[in-house]
């Protein structure tokens, strides 16, 4: 047969090194856009940092990339400064008090009313799941008056608990429904034979649910806290003038309206908040993408 | 056996009060009470009808609202899906994807209101005989353009705005999309090779297709979003300079202004443009059963 | 026409070789099974021939074409997933004719040849549904329809039918069999199981560890295994392999064990002879080892002593589990045996059919004799 010719193996394929870098040249554009979206991307931060350890004068008068060539002139003070004498330490503890408890009780009251949506049965069920769920797009400020006026009738404006309760409330909907859709997904036969066995629901839902649920709650965790961390609105509301209970997000955006030229401490300001989110993300940033999945990507 | 199922019963209630009384307590309250409260005057002791939406329908601020909020959600809304599905698709096919989507989801993890201050400085405008100290306008100048001052032009500050607002949400639209098209079989993605596909029409005929519902969850989100958008405007304008939004109108309304009445009225107009979504959402969980 | 060649083709992953000097030529209008243990390189054959990996070293021709570097689309190969990959989103008319319209052939003759696909595996009623609605049956169905409806040089098959139930596999694997026929096109089937291999395959090849073993037709590979692995891997339930020394006392040639010993009939004597004093691997096959009382007519069978330990009836024949010593023994024998577990006898041993392999190489020496 003629195929037999070539079946030298003389003429058998070896990639050459030059076909090899063609090849790779060929995926050139790809990574170029991919790598110019990353530096875009990374641009504005680097662009922040690098600020927040120059010089006030600087600053004003030259742009950050300008520091990067020698002599480096670096300081601290920005830092020292916002730490100490803005009271940014104490809003940085407000922040940590705020958000963690928060946290932690949206999981607890989500983690509950997404088991029984999802194995417990009984009547309007769905209608009032698709309830959470429909409310998962109502605009927080649409609640802001009443509620204030509420928290101010109890007494309650600018104290940590009323803000938890608030918190807790708002990240209901998303956390309900991010927990259900991964309550259900766990396999029914585990819980079944649990009933089986004699397992009441409380067991089940400590015992088996909760457990085996561990990547969803740690992102709906994750999740929770960087939207609280980062909250500005309901802090400024609830919190308002009460600046010994104030957060980051609310100490630098006053620093941002009354210091507004004073960009050397709004740099060192605004780093100081992003540093324990980033922290948190990069630790569990394989959590997070199970979550989203978990609660965003379903089937 | 028929015990159980009396217990069984009679439980789901216990496990869901806290919950419903937060949310009754926090949201379904509320959002009646600020219906209620649009049709009284700053004070909400007297009854004004639909006063206040009279003035918001004659004020010419409300239009520039209006149009601004349209442009958060077309705008932003459209580029920030289509750049997160363009590098999901893009970063699934290089070995350093899980640190470039690290480095797009980032900012992500910033608050609004150190985004804003991460964008004020991106903006910062000099004119033109000095030297530019915001990186945008320095690249201007190296491309020979005038320096543009981003934050008060009022023909492009919203662009601007928007721009940040993209620059912070592509990393969730590109790590939703992204675990969407892990999800998709490579087997299909194979099929259609065989299939006699090219890659750009294994795209839209294939991937696309299969993201439709992924896709559609992150551009519900990000139009919610749009809708709501606060802090960025709050932060780096409040509003000023033809940027205002509903969101920071409403603020404005309440805090600065003291007037309870028009307040609540514009968080009724944000709650009517969200209803369409609302019902959108509850269509699409009850089709996904 | 559409003859495929592996050329001495290497596959690493890594460090990790795939195939190893895979060297396979396949002629035109061929029904050739890969057969072998489940990460033996099979499916990587398949997809390095459909262009779905990237081939390390070697050449792959289809006809007079070397393809190494030809785009999937442009080799005009049809697949068959195991998990059979119909687009979720389509209907199963746009499923089937997904190829075509890409091809930008006329909407009339995509409808035309769709419908022709449809009929011929039974599908027309399914055409409007989608891939979600279809039981598992249905949906193997659809895939080979998407195949063959582009009328492709060569078919590709990777396991199609191991997600079926054992009587639909039964059923799908003879109308697979006629559609080869019907067709006249090249098909290249991969599987790990052997019954499919032996009915369906006008040739095999058995891979082991990335590297074919043997290739030859179903009955070539029963009769003459070229070593242990394809000798075990062929047949079923597998061949019986002892071990034993090869001594000849008063003039006799004898198989001796450690605990048992069996006379080599005379008509053998002269292939086995020339290995006397060796320690060699024996293979015979479960049917070839009867019970006394039911011993076909002219097979000329020699006795070994053993314990029955199990006894499985399987209806039209029974396995019995034997212990000649400490070799374990099964032999497929008559239905009405009266043989029972414990039972101390003795089997016949029909050593016509006995294969002999080297234990260090575990090549074949000496094959049945083709009686
Ligand atoms: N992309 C890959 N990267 C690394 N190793 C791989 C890859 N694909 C396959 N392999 C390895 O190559 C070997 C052969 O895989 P292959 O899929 O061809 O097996 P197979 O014979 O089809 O098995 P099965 O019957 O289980 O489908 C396996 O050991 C597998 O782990
Ligand atoms: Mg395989």
């Amino acid at each position: 047969m003629a195929v037999n010719e070539h079946a030298d193996p003389a003429r058998t394929h070896l990639e050459t090194p030059a076909e090899r870098i063609v090849r790779r040249l060929s995926r050139g554009p790809l990574h170029a856009v991919i790598i110019a979206v990353c530096l875009a991307w990374m641009t504005p931060t680097a662009g922040l940092f690098i600020s927040s350890f120059r010089t006030k004068a600087d600053i004003a008068t030259t742009g950050w990339w300008t520091a990067l060539v020698p002599p480096l002139q670096f300081t601290l003070d920005n830092y020292d400064h916002v730490l100490t004498a803005r009271g940014m330490g104490r809003s940085f503890i407000n922040s940590l008090l705020i958000s963690v408890p928060a946290t932690m009780l949206t999981i607890l009251v989500a983690a509950l009313a997404a088991y029984a949506f999802s194995w417990i049965e009984f009547r309007g069920r769905e209608a009032l799941f698709l309830l959470v769920v429909a409310l998962l797009v109502v605009p927080i400020q649409l609640t802001l008056i009443p509620v204030l006026r509420m928290f101010a009738n109890f007494g309650m404006t600018g104290s940590f608990p009323a803000i938890w309760l608030a918190h807790t409330a708002y990240g209901l909907p998303f956390a309900v429904f991010l927990l259900r859709n991964f309550f259900v997904a766990l396999p029914k036969d585990l819980l079944e034979s649990a009933f089986l066995e004699g397992a009441s629901h409380f067991v089940a839902f400590t015992r088996i649910v909760m457990p085996l649920s561990v990547p969803a709650v740690a992102a709906l965790g994750i999740f929770q806290f960087l939207w609280l961390w980062n909250d500005l609105l309901v802090a400024l509301v609830y919190l308002g003038g009460f600046r010994d209970v104030a957060p980051m997000t609310v100490a630098i955006s006053s620093l941002v309206s009354s210091f507004g030229s004073e960009w050397h401490l709004l740099t060192a300001a605004a780093f100081v908040s992003m540093v324990l989110p980033l922290v948190v993300f990069f630790a569990l940033q394989k959590y997070f993408v199970e979550g989203i999945l978990a609660g965003a990507v379903k089937g | 056996m028929k015990k159980r199922a009396l217990r069984i019963a009679a439980s789901p209630w216990l496990y869901l009060a806290p919950a419903l009384t937060l949310l009754s307590v926090f949201l379904l309250y509320p959002v009646t009470n600020t219906i209620y409260l649009s049709f009284f005057d700053r004070s909400s002791t007297t009854f004004v009808g639909i006063d206040n939406y009279v003035y918001l329908a004659s004020h010419p601020e409300t239009i520039i609202v209006l149009r601004n909020n349209l442009m958060w959600l077309v705008l932003f809304t459209g580029t920030t899906v289509t750049l997160g599905l363009l590098l999901a698709v893009l970063t699934n096919q290089v070995r350093y994807e899980a640190a470039a989507k690290a480095i797009v989801f980032v900012p992500m993890a910033v608050s609004f209101t150190a985004a804003a201050v991460i964008w004020r400085f991106m903006y910062i405008y000099q004119p033109v005989e000095f030297a530019q100290t915001g990186v945008v306008n320095a690249l201007l100048g190296l491309v020979g353009l005038d320096p543009v001052a981003w934050i008060t032009n009022k023909s492009v500050n919203n662009l601007a705005l928007i721009a940040s607002g993209v620059w912070m949400w592509t990393g969730f639209a590109l790590v939703v999309i992204s675990a969407g098209l892990k999800g998709i079989p490579t087997e299909v993605i194979e099929a259609a090779r065989v299939d006699g596909a090219s890659e750009t029409q294994i795209f839209w005929y294939v991937l696309l297709p299969m993201l439709r519902s992924v896709v559609l969850v992150v551009a519900v989100t990000l139009v919610i979003n749009s809708l709501k958008v606060f802090d960025l405007v709050y932060v780096m304008t409040f509003g000023n300079y033809d940027t205002d939004v509903l969101a920071n109108r409403m603020f404005k309304e309440m805090f600065t202004f003291g007037n309870f009445g028009r307040a609540s009225a514009v968080a009724v107009v944000l709650l009517l443009a969200i209803v369409p979504l609302m019902l959108l959402n509850i269509r699409r969980f009850r089709r996904e059963q | 026409m559409a003859s495929v060649l592996f050329d001495h083709v290497w596959k690493r992953f890594g460090d990790f070789a795939a195939l190893k000097d895979f060297h396979l030529d396949i002629e035109d209008k061929e029904f050739l099974v890969l057969v072998g243990p489940s990460g033996c390189g099979k499916s990587t054959a398949l997809r390095l021939l459909a262009g779905l990996e990237s081939v390390t070293e070697g050449s792959i021709f289809i006809g007079e074409e070397r393809i190494n570097d030809t785009p999937p689309r442009d080799r005009d190969i049809a697949m068959v997933f195991q998990s059979y990959a119909l687009y979720p989103h389509m209907t199963i008319k746009d499923n089937i004719g997904f190829g075509l319209r890409l091809r930008k052939v006329p909407r009339q003759e995509v409808e035309r040849r769709v419908s022709d696909a449809a009929v011929i595996l039974g599908v027309e009623g399914l055409l409007d549904r989608k891939p979600g609605q279809l039981s598992g049956g249905q949906r193997q169905r659809i895939a080979v329809a998407r195949a063959i409806v582009r009328e492709p040089r060569v078919f590709l098959l990777d396991e199609p039918l191991s997600n079926l139930d054992a009587k639909l596999r039964v059923n799908t694997r003879a109308e697979i069999s006629k559609l080869h026929k019907r067709l006249g096109t090249t098909f290249i089937y991969v599987t790990h199981d052997q019954t499919e291999a032996m009915t369906m395959a006008t040739r095999i090849a058995v891979m082991d560890a990335g590297i074919i073993q043997q290739v030859g037709t179903p009955q070539q590979l029963y009769d003459h295994p070229a070593n242990t692995f394809v000798a075990g891997f062929i047949g079923s339930p597998a061949m019986n392999f002892f071990s034993a020394l090869v001594t000849e006392s008063e003039g006799h040639l004898e198989l001796r064990g450690d605990t048992y010993s069996v006379r080599v009939p005379l008509d053998r004597a002269g292939e086995i002879r020339q290995f006397k004093d060796r320690e060699l691997l024996f293979g015979i096959r479960p049917e070839n080892i009867h019970d006394q009382e039911f011993v076909p007519r002219g097979v000329n069978a020699v006795p070994i002593e053993v314990v029955v330990d199990v006894t499985e009836l399987m209806g039209n024949e029974v396995f019995l589990h034997l212990l000649a010593g400490e070799n374990k023994l099964l032999a497929r024998v008559d239905p009405r045996t009266g043989l029972r577990a414990g039972a101390r006898t003795e089997v016949l041993m029909d050593l016509e059919r006995l294969h002999v392999f080297d234990p260090a190489t575990t090549a074949v020496l000496v094959s049945a004799s083709d009686a």
